[in-house]
């Protein structure tokens, strides 16, 4: 009988190849860095307890978890929008996980995990914007869409979770995004099309922010 | 044409999907033929206000139910359809 390996890889392992891509010659406008081993639980109000989730999730996390197209930032986990009663709990290192979010919140709540079916994208860059602009119908200015928005949208025809994180420590906006796994490469290549002419500095990351 | 979903705010039409009328109520078990013909089959072909039911798969994945006028492409409101989210599905 073959063997198999069932050690997770990345969606992305292939499309992404790290260093510089596009436009040279000038500081790249457009930083692509693909986040791997993260941890990622969709949690759903179950019919008629959206309000016994929401104590729940505040109980869990010491904030309250977003009820509106937001992402909150939390000591150990992002909490993102993903629809009406309903929120993704991102994190790395095994924090939250099926086992540890289950005791906590599946009364209230159905739990899915969904870790290894997205790929996470983190966009930053002074044309990172810019470029985003040409796949979204979206407007991301920061008066807009400020530290904190989030998004359930679709780019290039594909449904993604978006949002703004804090900025980098040089006051650059980071977007990050999550697809899902199986059209990250799709949506990569046209990423990295939209991003050419700026210049693009590819990578990939083992750290959320 | 745009519809602002009651809890993404404005998107592109292309984010959504159309159903179909809004109006037309299942009828109860035990309906007679004709109650369920009029149900599965007939609509009406209105000139002006409409109730609809439109599908936010781009998006937050939330059924809605838009009022717009098929004359002039106008919405007027926008409202969760029963059992969106969390939501009982009969009022």
């Amino acid at each position: 009988m073959a063997d198999f390996s069932w050690g997770s890889r990345s969606p992305l392992e292939h499309a992404l190849v790290a260093g510089a891509h596009g436009a040279r010659g000038t500081e790249a406008g457009v930083s692509l860095t693909e986040i791997r081993d993260f941890d990622l639980i969709q949690v759903m109000a179950r019919r008629g307890q959206a309000a016994e989730l929401a104590k729940a999730a505040k109980a869990r996390f010491g904030v309250a978890a977003p009820n509106a197209p937001k992402a909150v930032q939390t000591s150990d986990a992002i909490l993102i929008w993903s629809g009406p009663d309903q929120f993704f709990v991102l994190s790395k290192g095994g924090k939250h996980t099926m086992q540890t979010l289950a005791p906590a919140l599946s009364g209230p709540a159905s739990l899915s995990d969904q870790s290894h079916a997205r790929a996470l994208i983190n966009i930053a860059g002074s044309k990172a914007r810019i470029m985003l602009a040409k796949l979204s119908s979206i407007d991301l200015h920061p008066e807009v869409f400020p530290i904190g928005s989030a998004a359930a949208t679709s780019m290039d025809h594909t449904s993604v979770t978006l949002w703004r994180g804090d900025d980098r420590p040089d006051g650059q906006a980071v977007f990050s995004l999550l697809v899902f796994a199986t059209f990250a490469e799709s949506l990569w290549h046209t990423m990295l099309d939209a991003a050419a002419e700026y210049g693009v500095e590819i990578s990939h990351s083992e750290e959320l922010a | 044409m745009r519809i602002v979903c009651p809890f993404c705010g404005e998107r592109e039409l292309g984010e959504f999907t159309y159903l179909g009328d809004a109006k037309p109520v299942r009828p109860v078990a035990g309906a007679s033929e004709d109650e369920v013909f009029d149900y599965v089959y007939l609509r009406d072909n209105v000139a002006g206000e409409t109730s609809e039911h439109w599908y936010h798969g781009g998006g937050c994945r939330a059924w809605l139910k838009v009022a717009r006028n098929t004359l002039t492409h106008e919405i007027s409101a926008v409202e969760p359809a029963a059992g969106a989210g969390a939501r009982q599905a009969v009022k």
